[in-house]
């Protein structure tokens, strides 16, 4: 059994490389020639190098989003994609060529929303509507329908070029599964000190708890509204708040001062030191030396004095201030809340590119905009037809 | 989006790559143009999928300067077709091959197409008396 036994980087290579040779064969057998076109047997290959890819994929990196719908959407949107991008590349006619890029930016399109991007999801649907319609109207213009032709219904090298372009695409994976592995932190929860890319901040638990803690607070009226006259009743409230502060103190420290929660055990090699006066003697030594963990640390304060500032567990008053607590929840959820939006995109999509756009990146607009001029006199200068033949 | 990032990399990887194959083997510049795009399109991928993972906007701004060098690209390459239709009354890449290097066999073709033997049009023999012209039409002849 020793001579089947492979490492696991050798059986992640070994799958891409099914995964390419497949995709060779299935395009080979695909694009367009004379004669000996094996459709079936083309598309038939094309599905198992696509089945091998996402298979990989899955066992490589795992299932892409933690909500089910996410991935769902993920995997529609990426075979859409490689479907379409597969017919734009194997199809004779340009025609139908074109409506198969319309669905291939279709499918990009669902991923920059996954990924948090709408203006740029609107922005390429309204550029890529203009191309594609341009395109068709040359497709009509300049290609002639009737009959084969040598630019349709032959292609330049097929295997060879298929090779090419599936080998280079094997390189990358296995690039891309070498990279990935060489970021798996060491134990959970750590960040390897020479991890080139940064983690998130906040491991999936914590979101988690941060999650429920910012719903249950959602609702403070509706808690604190109630009969808090009898015994019974602030008892239940005073429990329901205790959970919620024992949640938050998990996460960011269970004391003003000695600040052991999860999220600074991880971050922090050395934690910050306060002298008797109050002011900070040593900073936190960190894990990560990046903005991001610093932001985190700072947001994970203010939630800690938040947590210990309110009075919502201290029910046991004869009447106590129930707009005066209100607003300690208030304050805490928001506090949280912001704490759970770490490394996260803001919601104001369009406002916030318009401000790094304008802001960070003016002189790159501005020679786009020149390069665009540009590109549209050289196109009228291009196509201009001199000397026109009667 | 710790693991997620790895997945829209091979995803792009994979969308360049098929732009690739298209744009090495397909003779029609339309297509070629197409697949070029498609090429795009993997990279525009990658960079949304780095700003997400990074937390910022710099690659969805990259993306918006992606977006407008595509849009030139597509204006200049389009009259350069328009151009090369012109002269050779074909979108074949392979009829400009006398550009290629000095020392390189030509292309050719060996493989002849199949003729697809098109039906003529209908055409009706005439029948019938012609109408006699009236007043007014042989005074405009």
């Amino acid at each position: 059994m020793t001579l089947f036994a492979l490492s696991k980087t050798q059986e992640a290579g070994g799958h891409i490389a099914l995964a390419a040779v497949l995709a060779v064969v299935g395009f080979f057998l695909l694009l367009p020639r004379p004669r000996g076109r094996f459709v079936a047997g083309g598309v038939a290959a094309v599905i198992a190098s696509a089945a091998v890819f996402g298979a990989w994929v899955y066992t490589a990196f795992g299932n892409p989003l933690p909500d089910p719908i996410g991935s769902a959407l993920f995997w529609f949107f990426s075979a859409g994609a490689l479907v379409f991008g597969t017919a734009l590349v194997v199809q004779r006619n340009p025609a139908r060529g074109a409506i198969a890029f319309a669905f291939v930016v279709l499918s990009t399109c669902g991923l920059f929303l996954l990924l948090a991007a709408p203006f740029l999801m609107a922005a390429t649907i309204i550029i890529y509507a203009g191309a594609i319609i341009v395109t068709f109207l040359f497709v009509l213009m300049l290609s002639q329908a009737d009959g084969p032709s040598d630019e349709n219904d032959r292609s330049r090298e097929p295997l060879y070029g298929s090779f090419a372009g599936f080998a280079f695409v094997g390189l990358v994976l296995f690039t891309l599964y070498q990279t990935s592995q060489a970021n798996v932190p060491a134990e959970p929860g750590q960040v390897k000190p020479d991890s080139r890319l940064p983690m998130t901040v906040l491991s999936a638990e914590e979101r988690k708890v941060l999650a429920d803690v910012v719903a249950k607070l959602d609702a403070p009226e509706a808690n604190l509204d109630g009969d808090l006259g009898t015994a019974t009743e602030r008892a239940k409230k005073v429990t329901y708040f205790e959970e919620i502060k024992y949640a938050v103190a998990g996460v960011v420290g269970h004391s003003r001062l000695s600040t052991r929660g999860t999220l600074q055990s991880r971050l922090e090699k050395a934690p910050a030191r306060e002298g008797t006066d109050g002011k900070l003697e040593s900073p936190a030594v960190l894990f990560r030396d990046d903005p991001q963990a610093r932001e985190a640390l700072d947001r994970a304060k203010r939630v800690r004095d938040a947590n210990f500032d309110s009075s919502l567990d201290d029910l046991s008053g004869p009447k106590p201030d129930a707009a005066k607590l209100k607003a300690q929840a208030r304050k805490l959820r928001d506090e949280v809340a912001l704490l759970y939006g770490m490394g996260e995109l803001p919601a104001d999509n369009v406002r916030n590119l318009g401000l790094v756009l304008y802001s960070e990146h003016l002189l790159a607009i501005e020679l786009a905009g020149t390069l665009l001029l540009v590109a549209v006199i050289g196109a009228i200068a291009v196509a201009h037809r001199k000397g026109v033949v009667k | 989006m710790t693991i997620t990032l790895w997945h829209f990399l091979a995803l792009a990887a994979a969308l360049f790559g098929i732009g690739l194959v298209g744009f090495l083997t397909r003779r029609n510049l339309i297509t070629m143009f197409l697949c070029a795009e498609m090429m795009l399109q993997g990279v525009a991928i990658n960079f949304v999928a780095f700003a997400r993972y990074h937390a910022n906007l710099q690659g969805q701004v990259f993306v918006l300067f992606i977006l407008a060098v595509a849009a030139c690209e597509a204006g200049v390459a389009l009259a350069l077709f328009l151009n090369l239709y012109r002269r050779r009354r074909s979108l074949d890449t392979s009829d400009w091959q006398e550009l290629r290097e000095a020392g390189v066999p030509a292309a050719t073709d060996d493989d002849p197409l199949e003729r697809v033997t098109a039906e003529p049009d209908p055409t009706l023999t005439p029948a019938g008396a012609r109408p006699a012209p009236t007043a007014e039409e042989a005074a405009r002849a």
